[in-house]
């Protein structure tokens, strides 16, 4: 029987007083209240009498591994992670963005998560599917049993099957539609890049306003960008107020990723980066 | 408002006759910022490096453009016309219209539109050269040579006699090589050991070479001139400082290795020296046969030993060697030709490779120098097959150089030593060296049994047992032969080390298909590669005779001189660099680095490089994600503007 949502807020709540109260961590990155239920809010837990304002339902999707890169090096952070989140972790150790030894994982098992906007249970469509978290130093909870039985991949079919020019004129009427928010860049635990690089005037890569031209190397660009890297937590889908199948290119690319390099993103801290690791056995196939 | 000259070459008719050179200059003369654009028969010859020269001071030019061959040919030379000329070297783009265009095509059409579209992008790009300044750098004076067999040994003691410092490392706990394996060399005749062992002495006594054996590279840091190359010393289990070579030891040892010297014919000791003249002429423990590593009992050498040199504790060690260049010449392997079911290697015990000939005739070989079978018996009748592996599109295409002239010196040794009649079994005869066609033509007359077909097949004869019976075609004759012999002698292919492709990433070298070293040109630079500072000799670069393997030594030793010979050496100005404001430390640079040049300065929270490590190859700036790393000479804005050039085509 899985820990009810419930039962997880309370364990959440209980370990970040610990933590803060003896000072281990400086602050927990976890969910507070938003101005419904529906829509909790990242909340950053600074002191103990911050913790009855954490939060944890079906709605916190949220990738708090995203905030991990914004406090100074060596700063003792705690964070909640369920699934994807903790690989988000486990790549930024990988990155060497943040030390494992100043990180406390808060670990949380929990399948039922709900898109906010749609009210959908968030499946292994839009993210890795896994349930447990890759990683972590204290489990909220009882480990989920029965994974997925679908692949994280598997939504790539009706996608494959396009051909090259249906794939192109797929993405460019997707993108029209891109109104350069940014949403998926914020959202995302991988995009840590300041100045990112369609923020820069020298020299100017693309478009800064929203047209087709500029869409088009802002995403294929940033897609690129996170090859290998990308851990499949869905966020910049859900982020995105005019709904482009972002995850559809991302699971695309971390698919054949993993087929060469047989490594997925953030699964071991063991792992190098995959594409800018040289190994000798590596696959020639993209030369081919 | 850039000043342009363009320069195009019709390198004879190399680019001229699949690219129309004078309607590319009319083109290029059409171009933005063009004051000049000409062409000429051969660019680099000194006329056309006067008129370049020329053209710069009478139109005030302040680019300049070479279309020609590849930058790695002539863009020296260009860029001293142009630093002649009082103009920074760095303002000369090449185009390459040679290996790029004109060698690639047979379409004049496709090849002058090809050529047009990049002098286009390079026009564009020209306008954003920045001049630049080499950097210059202090060298490490002493050379590395890996590997010792006579190409190691002939690089490293010429280099010592010119008073350089020399590493010369050897895997193996003797130095020497294959040359030390055989008996006679083609086509004098002359001792191999005669010749050879004085020379391993001179290596040993000779106070500027530090000699390394039993060491392998494990890592190479660093660039042309300054060198960080990491040695492993493999643990020899016997303290060689201590040891007076008394070889009791050797005696006592109950182990039994099989010895690699005699090619495997016979055993030798757990704890041994490979041969009488080993250098140094000290034991090791092999591991892999020693009791006491197999049972955990016996220590037998170490109780006979007084000077109390056995160490069963010792462990690999590492040290760091620093040098300013590296000779590799780590040599090469036969082909197994076990897997050549046919010839029956490994099968018949009446089937030799070459070397284990070599060994028959050693007089300090497994049978004294004398030719006899494994069971004994002196051959009545021997076949020698020529071209095993190699000349062979299944195995290798090459041809392996040497195994005519040693078949021959084989078959005067079998008719010096034996009354066997010899069988050669050849497709041509390649003689091609001084005093080798004569040396046929005198084994001609010795009555050696010449048969031009490969040798196809060796089976058991059924009627004599212990006998082979040779198949193959006498293609003079066209007749099917079968021949009873008692010995086949194959002759295979000289193929690279079986780590030639680990030692080639280790150094940076490039490699043909099978593993051989590439040189970086094959006439003009064979003894230098594409690494600066790496020079190879010898048969690791492509199979050759004793006589081209010391002539390369020589040239190699020559060539790693000139540059340990200077103290300073002037490196390419065109390095990256970070603009720290944009950097986000992912630190992709500092994990793509083939040299090791950026690194993370935690204080500052970004990435620097370290200029004097970097070889401006890119890989940093193109892996950096928000643009920080600027490529000099290649900066984005530049190669930007020179696809937009490309792309209007």
């Amino acid at each position: 029987m899985a820990t009810s949502f419930k039962q997880i807020e309370e364990k959440l709540k209980t370990e970040a007083a610990k933590l803060l109260e003896s000072g281990s961590v400086s602050l927990v990155l976890a969910y507070g209240k938003g101005y419904d239920e529906k829509h909790p809010m990242p909340y950053v837990a600074k002191c103990a009498s911050d913790v009855a304002n954490i939060v944890f339902n079906e709605f916190c999707t949220y990738n708090m591994a995203r905030y991990l890169v914004r406090y100074p090096r060596g700063t003792k952070i705690a964070v909640a992670v369920k699934a994807a989140d903790s690989r988000a972790v486990i790549q930024l150790i990988q990155e060497e963005k943040v030390k494992r030894e100043d990180l406390v994982i808060l670990g949380i098992p929990v399948s039922g998560m709900k898109n906010p906007k749609t009210g959908e249970t968030i499946d292994s469509k839009t993210t890795c599917g896994l349930y447990n978290p890759v990683l972590y130093d204290v489990l909220l909870g009882e480990e989920v049993h029965g994974q997925p039985v679908v692949s994280p991949y598997d939504v790539l079919a009706g996608y494959e099957a396009m051909d090259k020019d249906a794939r192109w004129a797929f993405w460019q009427k997707e993108f029209d539609r891109c109104i350069r928010c940014y949403a998926c860049r914020k959202a995302c635990p991988m995009c840590y890049c300041d100045p990112c690089f369609i923020d820069q005037t020298k020299p100017k890569w693309g478009d800064k306003s929203p047209e087709p031209a500029g869409n088009l190397m802002y995403h294929l660009t940033r897609f690129h960008h996170l090859a290998g890297r990308c851990i499949d937590c869905g966020e910049c889908s859900r982020a995105c107020p005019v709904d482009i199948p972002l995850y559809l290119f991302h699971k695309k690319v971390a698919k054949e990723c993993e087929e060469m390099f047989g490594q997925a993103a953030g699964m071991s801290i063991e792992d190098k980066p995959a594409l800018v690791n040289f190994r000798v056995d590596d696959s020639d196939k993209i030369l081919e | 408002m850039s000043r342009i000259g363009v320069f195009v070459c019709h390198c004879g008719l190399n680019i001229a006759k699949t690219v129309r050179v004078s309607e590319l200059a009319e083109f290029a003369a059409t171009l933005p910022d063009v004051v000049v654009a000409k062409d000429y028969k051969f660019m680099c010859s000194t006329p056309g490096q006067e008129m370049i020269a020329n053209d710069i001071k009478e139109h005030r030019l302040d680019r300049v453009i070479v279309t020609a061959c590849s930058p790695l040919m002539h863009e020296q030379t260009f860029r001293k016309v142009l630093a002649a000329s009082g103009l920074n070297q760095y303002l000369l783009s090449i185009v390459n219209i040679r290996e790029q265009v004109s060698w690639v095509t047979h379409d004049i059409e496709e090849g002058t539109a090809k050529s047009k579209a990049l002098l286009n992008g390079a026009v564009n790009r020209a306008r954003l050269l920045a001049p630049l300044t080499s950097r210059v750098i202090d060298v490490n004076p002493d050379v590395m040579v890996v590997g010792a067999g006579i190409a190691g040994i002939q690089a490293a003691l010429e280099l010592a006699n010119t008073g350089k410092k020399v590493y010369l490392v050897e895997k193996n706990s003797t130095i020497g090589g294959h040359m030390a394996q055989f008996d006679k060399t083609f086509p004098t005749l002359d001792c191999s050991a005669c010749i050879l062992t004085p020379k391993m002495d001179n290596v040993l006594q000779h106070k500027n070479i530090t000699l390394m054996t039993s060491c392998e590279v494990t890592e190479v840091k660093g660039f042309v001139g300054n060198f960080d190359i990491t040695v492993k010393q493999k643990a020899r289990y016997v303290d060689h400082d201590k040891c007076n070579a008394c070889l009791a030891c050797t005696e006592k040892c109950p182990g039994k290795g099989v010895s690699e010297w005699d090619e495997g014919l016979v055993k030798r000791k757990a704890i041994y020296i490979p041969f009488p003249q080993a250098v140094p002429q000290k034991p090791v423990i092999d591991r892999d046969a020693c009791t006491y590593f197999i049972k955990g009992k016996c220590r037998l050498c170490e109780k006979v030993c007084e000077q109390k040199a056995i160490d069963f504790e010792q462990q690999d060690t590492s040290t760091t060697v620093k040098v300013g260049a590296v000779i590799v010449a780590t040599g090469y392997d036969l082909m197994d030709t076990k897997p050549l079911l046919q010839y029956g290697y490994g099968r018949y015990p009446g089937v030799y490779n070459a070397l284990e000939v070599e060994r028959l005739f050693n007089s300090a070989g497994p049978t004294g120098g004398k030719v006899t079978l494994r069971d004994g018996r002196e051959p009545q009748a021997i076949a020698i097959f020529h071209c095993i592996g190699s000349r062979d599109k299944n195995n290798y295409e090459h041809c392996s150089r040497v195994c005519c002239m040693y078949s021959l010196k084989f078959a005067h040794l079998f008719k010096e030593k034996t009354s066997a009649d010899v069988y050669q079994f050849y497709i041509d005869m390649r003689a091609a060296g001084k005093g080798y066609e004569e040396f046929y033509n005198r084994i001609i007359e010795e009555d050696v049994k010449f048969i031009r077909g490969k040798g196809a097949r060796v089976a058991e004869s059924a009627d004599e047992p212990g006998r082979l019976i040779v198949e193959a075609e006498d293609t003079i004759t066209g007749k099917f032969i079968k021949l009873p012999v008692d010995m086949v002698v194959l002759s295979p292919a000289m193929k690279p080390r079986a780590d030639s492709k680990d030692i080639a990433r280790l150094f940076n070298l490039s490699t043909d298909k099978y593993g051989f070293f590439m040189e970086r040109h094959p006439k003009l630079a064979p003894l230098s590669t594409m690494s600066e500072g790496i020079f190879i000799a010898g048969v690791c670069q492509s199979p050759k005779d004793i006589p081209d393997t010391v002539a390369q030594a020589y040239g190699a030793a020559a060539e790693a001189l000139t540059i340990v010979v200077k103290d300073k050496l002037e490196l390419e100005a065109t390095t990256a660099m970070v603009n720290p404001a944009s950097c986000c430390a992912c630190l992709n640079c500092v994990r793509v680095c083939p040299y090791g040049a950026p690194f993370f300065n935690e204080q500052k929270g970004v990435s620097e490089i370290n200029e004097a490590l970097c070889k401006g190859c890119g890989l940093c700036a193109s892996v950096c994600p928000s643009s920080a790393i600027i490529a000099r000479h290649f900066t984005n804005d530049q190669v930007l503007a020179e696809m937009e050039g490309l792309m209007e085509f």
